[in-house]
């Protein structure tokens, strides 16, 4: 088995939507309405319940490394996104009923037998990934195509890539595969390439993630956030607060009964 | 119902579950295939964001700002409903009433019985209410069993599921043997205000952990003054319900006010340093009601709701330390008392709930070093509890 993921190459995805038609597709979701957005082609939006990825759309008039459209500083830049299975996931430390399990691949797994539908997960993600689906209850997100995987097939995404933009495999192979092509971008005069999360060392707050980006510009960019962190590795500090919080009104519970008794006469 | 949905059609399968499949030709078997799509319209069932409507058709650039994509909230917005607020309305309130009752039973001598009776009512009518509250808002209700599958330290949420069903359990049998004078069943009924006393301890603060363990920028940045909060909410709503309840002795008038006057005075002590903190945490240098991660304070409905919390407590304070108080001034301080800590807890979820849609309260938040980069050593990771 062994830990498998995603690495996604932003620099040579062309926008075809191939990844989100073929998941919903494999997976068979229902869709989400057809909607006009007028945010460039990016009428999806956003990852949801039943949208597992998410082409972005970046069309503005800034200047890019080695991109030029003859017009300008007019670029393009394209990104599919996808919930990040991160190594420690918001979301699984989060759910209160172990919905959310870790699988023999490494990915985050949500059974939909066991989910309640509580909603936690859907504000413990640091991405913004899972979500509850309003009708059916229960929160859904990306499985990394388990059923596809138990079969030693590829994610639905990843096959359906036309241009090796989303590529699946071992987790440690993909490292050494975006450390090669960052490089080689580097050569070819993109020296703003860099891996997003690909290692606990990139992106402590995860641990490192499962699906990690090659990207060219700000994360912000790309409506993916620069430094996140897992919620809970931040609550050991609320605890203690709420524990002083609980000295507090036990001492006060105390002090009004014995208050109240040496007072009053009756 | 096959007449009505004729399976050769299509376009009717399309309107019918989005999905478009000839159920003569494939089989639903995928990973999503058994999401229920109820409603007519699926277009309702995914609302995209105010800027996915075309008000903004452009990425934010460089400038001022960090960037953004087109306005595009980074997080989801929490799916609950007004049930969570009230519920952590109701929950502290029976927590820091079963604290209280706990308390007046051990150290009352005896003077205090009709207090102490009423704050083991009050604690038990607290849980059930709460239990129906949490398990109303669940996507599926009847699964509601499955928060105690398992024990999880990582969710302040199953930890608290855990909190509230001992909590109600002590409550309950304590209310129940509230009138026995003397014999063994007084004394199981004085053993289970105890152990409810002890668990609303954190029953009344708990819920602030559960917010604060979130990536919402104003819950998470506000983890510190948070729980005071909610604490000091908890106990002044105990205190204000006690001033609205009758047939009190001047002994326990005197207990009842103190424990809400304290209770109020620290929830607006904790007021003034949550709003402290979450202003500090994006790093802007701006005035509070323009900072990122504070605004949601200052402004729209959930600013508008702190803003009144703050003048409730701040009234009910006042009538509550007034000498020579009539019937009807206890009656004034409780229920102002009690409108405070509601306005209290929802102020706090609408700021959540407008934080999650404000791409750039996470962006400059986690820019300006309150993200992983705030944690000194990096995460330990460490294996679940799960017990099956």
């Amino acid at each position: 088995m062994g830990d498998k993921g995603f690495f996604t190459d932003t620099t040579v995805c062309i926008g075809c939507k191939a990844c989100e038609v073929a998941c919903k597709e494999w997976n068979q979701l229902p869709d989400d309405g057809f909607h006009f957005t007028g945010m460039s082609y990016d009428n999806t939006g956003h990852l949801g319940a039943s949208t597992w990825r998410h082409v972005a759309f970046v069309e503005r008039p800034a200047p890019l490394q080695q991109q030029d459209s003859g017009l300008g500083n007019f670029s393009w830049l394209l990104h599919s996104d996808v919930c990040k299975h991160c190594e420690r996931a918001g979301c699984l430390e989060a759910c209160p009923t172990g919905a959310i399990v870790r699988t023999e691949f490494g990915s985050v797994y949500v059974q939909p037998d066991v989910c309640n539908g509580c909603g936690y997960c859907v504000s413990a993600c640091p991405f913004g990934v899972i979500d509850r689906r309003a009708d059916d209850g229960r929160a859904w997100k990306c499985t990394l195509c388990y059923d596809r995987l138990k079969d030693d097939q590829t994610p639905a995404c990843a096959k359906a890539c036309p241009t090796s933009s989303i590529q699946f495999g071992d987790l440690a192979e993909l490292r050494e595969r975006a450390q090669e092509r960052v490089e080689k971008l580097h050569e070819g005069g993109v020296t703003d390439a860099y891996l997003y999360g690909e290692s606990a060392a990139s992106q402590p707050g995860t641990a490192g993630l499962h699906a990690f980006f090659l990207l060219v510009d700000k994360p912000e960019v790309y409506n993916l956030p620069p430094d996140p962190v897992v919620p809970t590795a931040k609550s050991k500090e609320a605890w203690r607060s709420m524990g002083l919080a609980g000295l507090g009104l036990a001492a006060l519970a105390v002090g009004a009964a014995l208050f109240g008794r040496a007072g009053g006469g009756a | 119902m096959s007449f009505l949905f004729p399976a050769d059609s299509s376009d009717r399968a399309q309107t019918r579950d989005g999905r478009n499949v000839d159920e003569k030709l494939g089989a639903l078997q995928g990973e999503g295939a058994h999401q229920d799509i109820r409603r007519a319209r699926i277009d309702s069932a995914f609302p995209l964001p105010e800027a996915g409507r075309g008000e903004k058709t452009a990425p934010t650039l460089q400038g001022g700002a960090t960037p953004d994509y087109y306005g595009q909230p980074l997080l989801k917005e929490t799916v609950w409903t007004w049930m969570i607020p009230a519920y952590f309305f109701v929950g502290g309130l029976a927590g820091a009433s079963s604290a209280f009752g706990g308390a007046v039973q051990l150290f009352g001598g005896g003077k205090l019985k009709r207090l102490e009776r009423q704050l083991r009512w009050v604690g038990a009518a607290g849980d059930m209410a709460s239990a129906a509250l949490l398990i109303a808002d669940l996507g599926r209700p009847a699964r509601f069993l499955n928060m105690l599958r398992v024990f999880r330290p990582t969710s302040p949420m199953n930890v608290g599921t855990w909190i509230l069903s001992g909590s109600g359990a002590c409550n309950t049998v304590s209310a129940l043997l509230a009138s026995q004078e003397r014999g063994p069943l007084k004394r199981i009924g004085d053993a289970a205000s105890l152990g409810a006393g002890v668990l609303g301890v954190p029953l009344a603060g708990y819920t602030a952990v559960l917010l604060s363990n979130t990536a919402v920028p104003v819950w998470q940045h506000a983890r510190r003054s948070l729980p005071l909060l909610f604490t000091a909410s908890s106990v002044s709503c105990a205190g204000a319900l006690m001033q609205l309840l009758p047939g009190h002795s001047p002994a326990e008038r005197r207990a009842v006010r103190l424990f809400a006057a304290a209770g109020m005075l620290a929830e607006l002590a904790a007021g003034v340093l949550l709003e402290r903190e979450a202003h500090l945490a994006s790093g802007s240098g701006l005035p509070a009601a323009t900072d990122p991660v504070a605004k949601p304070l200052h402004h729209g409905a959930s600013g508008a709701l702190w803003k009144a919390a703050k003048v409730l407590t701040v009234g009910a304070l006042a009538l509550t330390v007034m000498p020579q108080r009539r019937r009807t001034t206890r009656f004034t301080a409780g229920a102002l008392g009690l409108a405070a800590g509601l306005c209290t807890r929802f102020a706090i979820f609408h700021a959540g709930k407008k934080s999650a849609r404000d791409p750039q309260a996470s962006f400059q938040a986690q820019r300006a070093g309150m993200g992983a980069a705030e944690l000194a050593e990096a995460p330990r990771s460490f294996r679940l509890l799960v017990l099956r």
